[in-house]
């Protein structure tokens, strides 16, 4: 019996501690969270300020989002940002599809070492390149449209894709493969209804990624869309912060607007982001 | 035996007629369905490795090159500008210490599960989403003369004490580390998160009930669990620190005071397209990715020593 007494009180006693412990983890978790909540309360108070409302340090007006289109077109580079991710991500989707399922499924002699090679591109930096990629593609013409900085971040995430794709497509079994060969699919018809479905979730992460990834790209857009009227919003907000004339609660605007279709997106598709950033390491 | 043995062989001969016009089908399909991505890959980075080799043997404005040999390359070592940008990379990555720990604590913390745990973690994920560029701009006036770094200073009866971090030469690069720590938190504690998932409870909740301190479970139970995933974030970021720093000092300092915040990659742009030294910038490329090329194939090194 005396032997038992003890035990209540000594859980007693971790109980309380343990509860403290989480009632600190808890603060210290707020705390985190206001950091980390830092730049939008920052965007949304400064951008509701005029420039001489900032620098006084009180009042508030909607005069900066009223005018902001004049110094900052957001809805045309809103447009373009979007113009310039679908276009770079369709080819990125395309081109991984079809190698990742030539890769996973169609061994062919040199077949690994020509994979190995185009995933081992993901390592190279753009600023490594960036010299001759510019001349290279300024002489073709493609900065003055679109299509110059669509196909570099074209070229860019297609490394990751094809190994997304080739290590989901590596689970399909090759006698599925076989059998929709025999009942006359051919490899397209196969790639198509049978290995394509089964990449839907590989399909959402190289989009969701990549989307974040260009929406928020200052250094592409920057060089190889020459043309200011095709400028994404990212690269239109850094010339703008760039100019040096600009008032802080007009830029600040700008970087809500900039932010808010990837904050979206992200906290939509949270779920293949982190899968996608994580891969490699699950298995 | 010998009867299967012959059946297998009968019918592995029967079949291989039909096999080779399968296999030379499937190999011209599987050629043609990888050409995209080796046009893509190859003409636009493969291609451009070798000219930036071939360039920084040359005087190249962009418009006419003229073979130079090793001069380009010895000028580039003579060059203050360039071991200033490698001593900054150099301090910068007295930063990934802190981009690991703060994520780190983070995800332990997130991981006891206390109430709220899952609106914390979308909070602190959401920076992730957002672009280096408005990062930058946000902690341009949090470090401003005028800004809230300033204000913080007075509330805690530091009136006296103005900082102007970003416009001093010693200071500017300690307040571009602190944004760049920032920016890293969201990815690597989300890494950590993933890898703490991984972990089986029981060996926690045995180690607490063998009466194990709180700090003794993570020294000896999680922190190894995590090795792999911390290994992978301390490449991550270190390549981050090398080639993604890009924007922040666009928008924050543009380079400077001087060239007090210059790092390798800001290099290459400024070299290149402010100076129009094509072929010093194409050198100073091809060591930014000698260097991120090292730091990758450690850990491959790292990965492949723990596999075998």
């Amino acid at each position: 019996m005396s032997v038992v007494t003890p035990a209540p009180a000594l859980t007693e006693v971790s109980r309380t501690r343990r509860r403290l412990g989480r009632a600190l983890i808890f603060l210290a978790m707020s705390v985190m969270a206001v950091v980390m909540l830092y730049p939008f309360a920052i965007m949304i108070l400064v951008s509701f300020k005029t420039n001489a409302q900032y620098l006084i340090g009180h009042g508030t007006s909607v005069q900066t989002w009223r005018e902001i289109n004049a110094t900052l077109p957001v809805y045309q580079e809103l447009w373009n940002s979007t113009v310039v991710c679908t276009l770079s991500i369709l080819i990125i989707l395309v081109v991984g599809v079809m190698a990742g399922f030539s890769f996973a499924k169609l061994q062919f002699r040199g077949g690994n070492i020509v994979f190995l090679g185009i995933v081992s591109a993901m390592m190279v930096p753009l600023q490594a390149i960036l010299i001759p990629e510019f001349v290279n593609i300024a002489r073709t013409g493609l900065t003055n449209n679109y299509l110059g900085a669509v196909v570099v971040y074209a070229a860019l995430g297609t490394p990751f894709s094809i190994f997304l794709f080739t290590t989901y497509f590596r689970r399909i079994p090759d006698e599925l493969v076989e059998a929709g060969i025999v009942d006359g699919l051919g490899y397209w018809g196969v790639l198509w209804r049978l290995a394509l479905p089964m990449a839907l979730p590989a399909i959402a992460t190289v989009t969701v990624l990549q989307f974040i990834q260009i929406w928020d790209d200052l250094l592409v857009g920057l060089l190889f869309l020459q043309n200011p009227g095709e400028r994404t919003i990212t690269v239109g907000l850094a010339a703008l912060a760039a100019g040096h004339t600009t008032s802080i609660p007009l830029l600040m605007a700008g970087s809500l607007v900039s932010a808010a279709p990837a904050m979206l997106v992200y906290l939509v598709f949270q779920r293949f982001l982190v899968r996608g950033l994580t891969l490699g390491i699950d298995r | 035996m010998s009867l299967t043995s012959s059946l297998a062989a009968s019918t592995s001969e029967r079949r291989r007629p039909a096999a080779s016009l399968l296999t030379r089908r499937r190999r011209r399909v599987g050629i043609m369905l990888i050409l995209p991505a080796l046009a893509l890959v190859g003409l636009l980075i493969a291609y451009p490795i070798g000219q930036a080799v071939y360039y920084s043997f040359t005087y190249w404005n962009g418009l006419t090159t003229q073979w130079v040999g090793v001069s380009t390359w010895t000028q580039a070592f003579h060059n203050t500008e360039m071991w200033t940008a490698l001593k900054n990379n150099a301090e910068l990555l007295l930063s990934v210490p802190f981009a690991l720990g703060i994520p780190l604590l983070v995800a332990v913390m997130l991981h006891q599960r206390v109430a709220g745990w899952k609106i914390f973690r979308s909070i602190y994920f959401l920076p992730t989403a957002i672009s280096w560029v408005v990062i930058g701009l946000v902690a341009e006036h949090f470090f401003a003369y005028s800004g809230t770094l300033n204000s913080l200073l007075s509330d805690i009866g530091l009136s006296g004490v103005h900082t102007n971090m970003l416009g001093q030469e010693n200071q500017a690069l300690i307040a571009l580390g602190i944004t760049f720590i920032f920016s890293m938190i969201g990815t690597n504690t989300m890494l950590f998160l993933t890898g703490l998932a991984t972990l089986d409870p029981s060996l926690e909740e045995a180690a607490r009930i063998d009466g194990a301190s709180a700090w003794l479970i993570f020294r000896h139970i999680t922190l190894p669990h995590l090795s792999r995933f911390i290994q992978l974030a301390f490449v991550m970021t270190v390549i981050s620190a090398f080639s993604a720093l890009f924007s922040l000092i666009f928008v924050m300092t543009n380079g400077g005071p001087g060239y007090s915040t210059t790092t390798m990659e800001f290099l290459v742009y400024q070299t290149g397209f402010n100076q129009s030294q094509f072929g010093t910038a194409a050198l100073y490329g091809i060591i930014l990715f000698v260097i991120t090329a090292i730091v990758g194939i450690g850990q491959l090194r790292l990965i492949g020593a723990k596999d075998s």
